[in-house]
């Protein structure tokens, strides 16, 4: 249920592995961009076949074709532009998409009027502890991931920006 | 670097003075002695973020659907209790656009597009898209961007009508503009990176199963990147196959979490009630 995809592409060289776990034995090294069946998926681990059955784990593959067909393209989408939208808001279909392209957020108007309803939408922290009760949603005590090593150091900053001040 | 500012700012001084009425007195009071620029306060930095929240729905206004919208407020609220800002004021909204992207602007607000909203299949998915964003403004990724992008004392200025919540005029209105611009820029890689990690994280703290994020960005790495839905999110942040590398390295210690819940069935639930949105 988890997996609406049936293939999968590996991300990089994969360990195919006997067993959902990272000391289980290793069947096979997957190439690079491997093409696998998607069987189902389990904790961390999809269990996939390539000639034979094993797992590897979750974020080694891109999850291919099944899954592409989930949702519209926003190509596709264009016919349907405006039929969700009120009549007020004086969009048709000859705009298109009224979307987010880089203009648009550059030529973009404060609209105060959506802002009091985004504020008005808010939720008492309360109540969404009970929606997540309901689901029977346990909060966890967990730390932060670290930093990976490799990363170069943060806060470099862009000197230039501030030769402008002149 | 910064100690430049102390040198160039009374230079820089006149021009702006000149373009908006700048309080040369205020603008001293927010550099500190050691050239620094001080702490954004936090009711400045919900001002600047409201303005910019203003604008991102200037360009795409919300799905008109209460209950898609209170779903989305009632996990995002849960999520971001997980977080040390859970006392913020946190604002969550779908935004009436095919685009697939998700945004979070300075001081609480986050968006999601109803376009990237509809390729989710899970609850945890949102949960982990959601707490991505709301690793943005843990970290104040924008608010740091905006200052390093605005002139300083403009940036001061407007800091200073800010905390007046005075919002109409020419310097703050610069800043909130720099500001939404930089969603059309993006942020550092580095800063995605680090809100996926932080994702990934708040997700398995609300109790949900924390792979919805590396699901989503499975989702989206098989999509068609010449796809014009795409080009704003694939400009603005590192690919998706490559966050997926980068969190697969460090995402093992969550494994004994992944059995959390997924809440397929509530999340299908909820979206499939409102056919309209799903036009």
């Amino acid at each position: 249920m988890a997996c609406a995809a049936d293939y999968g592409y590996t991300l990089t060289s994969t360990e195919l592995k006997d067993a959902p776990f990272t000391d289980a034995k290793t069947l096979a090294t997957l190439p690079e961009q491997t093409k696998v069946e998607i069987i189902l998926r389990q904790g961390a681990w999809w269990q996939v076949k390539k000639e034979q059955t094993g797992w590897v784990r979750l974020l080694s593959l891109r999850v291919g074709e099944g899954k592409a067909a989930v949702g519209d393209s926003g190509l596709k989408s264009l016919v349907n532009v405006g039929l969700g939208r009120g009549a007020d808001t004086g969009l048709t279909i000859a705009t298109g998409v009224r979307g987010l392209s880089d203009a648009d957020l550059k030529n973009a108007h404060p609209n105060p009027r959506e802002l009091q309803k985004l504020r008005n939408m808010a939720v008492p922290p309360a109540e969404a502890q009970k929606f997540a009760s309901n689901a029977k949603l346990n909060a966890q005590q967990i730390n932060y991931l670290p930093e990976p090593a490799a990363t170069p150091a943060a806060g470099s900053g862009n000197p230039a920006m501030f030769g402008g001040g002149r | 670097m910064r100690r430049v500012i102390i040198v160039l700012l009374p230079l820089g001084v006149p021009i702006q003075a000149q373009a908006f009425q700048l309080d040369i007195g205020k603008v001293k009071d927010l550099v500190t002695h050691a050239g620094q620029l001080r702490d954004v306060s936090e009711k400045e930095e919900v001002e600047i973020g409201s303005g910019i929240s203003s604008n991102l729905l200037g360009a795409a206004p919300l799905v008109p659907d209460a209950n898609v919208q209170k779903y989305v407020n009632l996990i995002g609220s849960w999520v971001a209790q997980q977080s040390e800002r859970s006392n913020l004021e946190w604002h969550f909204g779908v935004l009436d656009t095919n685009d697939v992207n998700a945004f979070a602007t300075p001081g609480g607000y986050v968006f999601i597009t109803k376009g990237l909203l509809l390729k989710m299949q899970t609850e945890a998915e949102l949960a982990g898209v959601l707490g991505h964003e709301i690793g943005h403004v843990l970290k104040k990724h924008h608010l740091k961007a905006i200052e390093k992008n605005a002139q300083v004392g403009l940036f001061a200025d407007a800091l200073s009508i800010a905390a007046q919540s005075g919002k109409n005029t020419a310097a703050f209105t610069k800043v909130v503009g720099i500001g939404t611009e930089l969603y059309a820029r993006g942020l550092d890689k580095e800063d995605e990176f680090e809100a996926d990690r932080i994702g990934v994280v708040l997700a398995a703290r609300a109790g949900y199963d924390p792979y919805g994020l590396p699901l989503v960005l499975q989702t989206l790495a098989n999509l068609n990147p010449q796809d014009s839905s795409l080009a704003l999110m694939f400009k603005t942040h590192p690919a998706p196959t490559a966050r997926l590398e980068a969190l697969g390295k460090e995402m093992t210690v969550l494994d004994r979490y992944a059995a959390q819940p997924e809440l397929a069935t509530r999340f299908v639930k909820t979206l499939d009630s409102k056919q309209e949105i799903k036009k």
